[in-house]
């Protein structure tokens, strides 16, 4: 999964006709650490349908800010530029994949 | 915003194989890594299946201070020092959840999201996860303030208000590694003392920047577009609002026991109801650490269970054979 600069968030969120999900990280979050292998199985699986992107809050605080993150892990899903929906905390795989399916089903048909 | 609390056991997916075990160990915590050593080591031809979480709750402890043989070690460090150790005793690991199980014949049938397994024996070692209070905003603010992980997000919280809710073992450590960051701490608890060891109570509640809220409720977390701005406390002077920037709760966990139903026994709680401390009501199958209802929930007793249980299986394959 790539790294972005925090201050990139908008224009890749806008770059793409896919989904976008922002993952908010940090290294000293546990849960952050078990949600990464789950982001890079998905980014093989769903990379047609959604552009996964990570965020170290550390090295952005002031992107952290802007989104009103105080939990992390929290993944930000954009369209069209457009937060379409937030997910706070540690997800499944298996869940996680099927609600990026569905979103994926409802907003690029 | 999705509000989930993960119990790391809804899936779906395509099957892809069918491998024959002696032994599935479910869950990734210490009791399935201590039972992984021990099966391994023992030469059972087993599988772990550790879901997504390698390391369980206790990788998501802070400090752990009462497992013999460390003063202090971070949790996710000691799980990772079992799980290395595992490895090289010939545990074999794989990142799947346990979607469902069932007896056929005498073999336990395990689907998880990608494979399927038979085994003559299973070993449920799935841990929990934070039960929640279904108090208004908890859900709203989840993210925003409310939080069940303080090692997590502890950090934003730095020179701010915060509260926990709970008064166990879990709730007392949590708190007192927000006493470093936090400028004001306060503890909220139903009782008017703490279950917690009371080595970690007095020190909480001794420490000079907590506040304590005995007898109390958590009725409502307030706030606003920003995130958490308060909470509405039921306390025995009647309803108090208390001004806060974090709400943590540790209010207790649900055991991750949903594919296990059709095979074992389960308490009123949803935890596995065990016999002799690891048997279960289905002679093939174990339970071991927070998923039963064994009841001291530590990461000492979790190995332990762990390890008896890797013996029990050894011990009816022997008589087996």
């Amino acid at each position: 999964m790539r790294l972005i600069p925090g201050n990139t968030i908008a224009d890749e969120a806008k770059g793409t006709d896919k989904l976008t999900l922002v993952d908010f990280s940090a290294d000293w979050c546990g849960p952050c650490k078990m949600l990464h292998p789950v982001l890079d199985k998905l980014t093989s699986e769903l990379g047609s349908k959604v552009n996964f992107v990570t965020v170290d809050i550390d090295k952005d605080p002031a992107a952290a800010n802007q989104f009103g993150i105080r939990g992390v892990p929290t993944m930000i899903i954009f369209h069209g530029g457009k937060e379409i929906d937030r997910m706070v905390g540690f997800r499944d795989k298996a869940s996680l994949k099927r609600d990026l399916e569905a979103l994926a089903v409802g907003t690029l048909g | 915003m999705s509000f989930k609390v993960d119990t790391g056991l809804v899936s779906s997916g395509a099957i892809q194989s069918i491998d024959s075990y002696q032994l599935v160990i479910a869950g990734g915590g210490p009791a399935a890594l201590s039972a992984a050593i021990y099966a391994a080591r023992y030469g059972i031809k087993h599988v772990v299946l550790e879901s997504w979480k390698p390391g369980g709750q206790a990788a998501l402890t802070a400090e752990i201070e009462n497992y013999p043989g460390f003063s202090s070690i971070a949790g996710s460090d000691l799980t990772s020092a079992m799980k290395k150790q595992a490895t090289e005793a010939g545990a074999l690991f794989r990142m799947e959840t346990v979607e469902s199980t069932t007896e056929e014949n005498g073999k336990i049938l395990v689907k998880t999201d990608s494979s399927e397994y038979t085994a003559d024996f299973l070993i449920i070692a799935t841990g929990a996860a934070p039960a929640t209070l279904g108090v208004p905003g908890e859900e709203r603010y989840y993210g925003r303030g409310v939080s069940f992980c303080a090692t997590c997000d502890a950090p934003f919280f730095k020179n701010k208000k915060a509260i926990v809710v709970g008064g166990g073992d879990s709730a007392v450590k949590e708190a007192l590694h927000l006493t470093h960051v936090v400028s004001e701490l306060g503890l909220v608890h139903r009782r008017d003392k703490l279950r917690a060891e009371p080595y970690l109570a007095r020190k909480l509640v001794e420490h000079d920047k907590v506040t304590t809220y005995w007898n109390s409720h958590l009725a409502e977390v307030v706030g606003d577009d920003q995130g958490v701005t308060g909470v509405i406390l039921d306390t025995p002077e009647g309803r108090k609002h208390i001004d806060t920037d974090g709400v943590f709760l540790y209010v207790g966990t649900v055991p991750a026991t949903e594919p296990f139903v059709s095979l074992v026994e389960l308490d009123k709680n949803s935890a596995v109801l065990t016999r002799n401390i690891v048997g279960t009501s289905n002679p093939r199958v174990f339970a071991a650490g927070d998923v039963t209802n064994n009841g001291f929930r530590q990461v000492v007793t979790a190995v332990s269970e762990g390890a008896r249980a890797s013996a029990a299986v050894f011990e009816l394959l022997e008589k087996e054979e």
